[in-house]
């Protein structure tokens, strides 16, 4: 299988600004990440909010330039293009975002709107547009009636559904879903859901799905990446794989059982995320650490694989 | 960042028949507006209603009170006072509107850009900016006139630079916030060119608040052509300006007030006509917030 997407060692950091009564300070958002998402696959990405779930997507699709490190879609090197050819192969990688609410220009007519990627390509569509139209509307369960309403008159799953159209309106084959559900509620959260897995069995699409949701992970992905203050601390190769972890076999620990009986004791976490400014040495999550030894506060643990299965811990359970 | 959004889809037919409608529908709307109305169907037929021309001298008959047939009067030179308000709208409408026509243009290119690109040509471009809103606008006003004498010209170029810093930075205000919006970034996503980016979507949701404070500028644009035409700075005679004739009205205030009175008048209810129904627009478009600070 060849990876549709390599990621190596990539990294962000933001620098704020010193001046004479402040020092300037670097936050690293992103630290060193690097995975491969083959054809076809989903690997999902979890962590808490702030950890760079988000700024990882937009450094892979080079929204944000990266700091380091390289990016190879389908063997070529993002980082080495041309803003003109980056043009260009962004209708191969598309995005859907976390507030559908904000995505559209409200401006823009429905049918406008999912037109725009042709427009900006400077592709003709197949057929006659308004074809194109009901034709994209209706491939994510929208009613072709709906292409001359704007924004403002749709609902926010309706919304996001838009926004899947036009993600997939120049059929890309990698498909970044940047919490494409946090802001819906939880019954149009399983729509879109059931429709996403539906368009990657029709379209053969790879996908990358952003979440702090780790049951929805678990349902939606092959893989799982999980973050901690910008680091992969873990890489489960398969959802059902016995978390190494303690940061992950946390998470895992605090997601509610379906069925009210199965009570069972859940430890929160205690203290709080370090600020990402100025990282501590060693682990960055060996303050809140149940298992943490002396050297997980001088040493920062590398990601190491075992039988595929990635863990930077010093003490992996 | 929602709200933004609601506030420009509410706003959404922008500047459409919609929102002039709106505009209308309060019967504050209706007398403001109706009132402009008259005054642009005033200046635009005016050799067609005028009962006199307005450069017309009967020195014998100067200084009348008002009555038929000078309704309004005459001036020292036995001008009819109605004929010369009715041409001083044509003076004063056009030379404001051009004005802040030239402002509005100039200030949206520029705000556009610094808003867009930012960094040192933003710094630049603001800085310069803002440092015309440091003169007073009858000094800037007195440069042009130093530079290219007296006249409608100067009056033109001085309104137009006086309100330049409010549109720039308005404009710059609405792209800098535009910008942080999903739907930019989106689009980036697909690959559109920065020109798409600026010319399809920012400017367009822009453009509402900064044609509303246009208009609320033509309003001040006319006080400030009528001050420069006051000083003998602006319209040169015998072109009929509403200020130059309240100043050649100061000369015999008591003998012949209505010279000085009729024109104050017009320029007075002008100026609060404009306003009011600037207010009903930005009511009826709902982008009040948008444009504070402005």
């Amino acid at each position: 299988m060849t990876a549709l997407l390599e990621v190596r060692n990539l990294s962000k950091q933001f620098t704020s600004a010193g001046g004479p009564f402040r020092k300037a300070r670097a936050m690293h958002a992103v630290n060193d990440v690097s995975f491969d998402l083959p054809k076809g696959r989903v690997i999902g990405v979890v962590g808490e909010s702030g950890c760079g779930k988000s700024t990882l997507a937009r450094l892979i699709l080079r929204l944000i330039e990266p700091s380091a490190g390289t990016l190879r879609f389908d063997g070529q090197d993002l980082r080495a293009k041309s803003p003109g050819e980056m043009r260009r192969l962004r209708a191969r990688m598309q995005m859907v975002f976390q507030d559908p609410y904000s995505a559209i220009d409200p401006r823009y007519t429905i049918a406008r709107a999912v037109l725009e990627p042709f427009k900006v390509q400077g592709q003709k569509p197949t057929q006659l547009p308004a074809e194109e139209v009901a034709a994209l509307l209706s491939m994510v369960g929208l009613s072709p009636g709906l292409a001359s309403s704007y924004p403002h008159q749709l609902s926010g799953g309706q919304k996001q559904r838009v926004g899947i159209a036009r993600a997939l309106a120049l059929r890309p084959s990698l498909l970044v879903l940047d919490e494409p559900t946090a802001s819906l509620d939880v019954s149009v959260q399983a729509q879109i859901i059931s429709l996403l897995q539906q368009l990657r069995d029709e379209l053969g699409l790879t996908f990358l799905f952003i979440s702090h949701d780790l049951r929805l992970v678990r349902y939606f992905c092959d893989e799982i990446l999980v973050m901690y203050l910008g680091r992969v601390v873990e890489a489960l190769p398969d959802t059902d794989a016995a978390a190494r972890h303690p940061y992950t076999a946390t998470l895992r620990e605090s997601t509610f059982a379906v069925d009210p009986k199965q009570r069972r004791v859940i430890t929160p976490l205690e203290g709080e995320v370090p600020s990402p400014f100025d990282l501590p040495p060693g682990c960055a999550f060996a303050d809140r650490c149940r298992h943490a030894r002396a050297i997980c506060r001088t040493d920062t643990p590398a990601l190491v694989a075992h039988d595929g299965h990635a863990v930077a811990c010093h003490n992996p359970l | 960042m929602t709200s933004t959004t609601g506030v420009a889809s509410r706003a959404m037919a922008g500047f459409g028949k919609s929102a002039l409608g709106r505009a209308f529908g309060s019967w504050l709307g209706k007398i403001a507006g109706g009132f402009l109305i008259l005054l642009l169907l005033m200046a635009i037929f005016a050799p067609w209603i005028t009962p006199f021309d307005y450069a017309a001298q009967d020195l014998m008959n100067g200084n009348t009170p008002p009555a038929w047939p000078h309704l309004l009067g005459t001036d020292r030179f036995g001008r009819d006072v109605l004929s010369r308000v009715i041409y001083g709208a044509r003076t004063s409408l056009s030379v404001s509107a051009t004005a802040i026509a030239i402002s509005v243009s100039v200030g949206m290119t520029l705000g556009a850009a610094a808003g867009y690109f930012g960094g040192l040509f933003e710094r630049v471009v603001m800085t310069v900016v803002d440092l015309t809103w440091s003169f007073p606008d009858i000094l800037i006003a007195l440069i042009f006139v130093a530079i290219i004498g007296p006249g409608l010209t100067s009056t033109m170029f001085a309104i137009a630079i006086a309100y330049l810093a409010q549109f720039t930075r308005l404009t710059r205000a609405q792209i800098v916030q535009l910008k942080r919006e999903t739907f930019i970034e989106a689009t980036i996503n697909l690959g559109a060119r920065p020109s798409h980016i600026l010319l399809r979507h920012l400017l367009p949701n822009a453009i509402a608040p900064v044609i509303v404070v246009g208009m609320l500028a033509i309003g001040d644009g006319i006080v400030l052509e009528a001050t420069l035409g006051f000083f003998g700075l602006g319209a040169q005679p015998p072109t009929p300006s509403w200020g130059a004739m309240m100043s050649s009205g100061t000369a015999q205030l008591f003998l012949s007030p209505w010279v000085i009175i009729f024109p104050g008048v017009v320029v007075a209810v002008t100026v609060v006509a404009v306003n009011l129904f600037g207010d009903e627009l930005i009511r009826a478009l709902d982008i009040r917030d948008r444009i504070r600070g402005a």
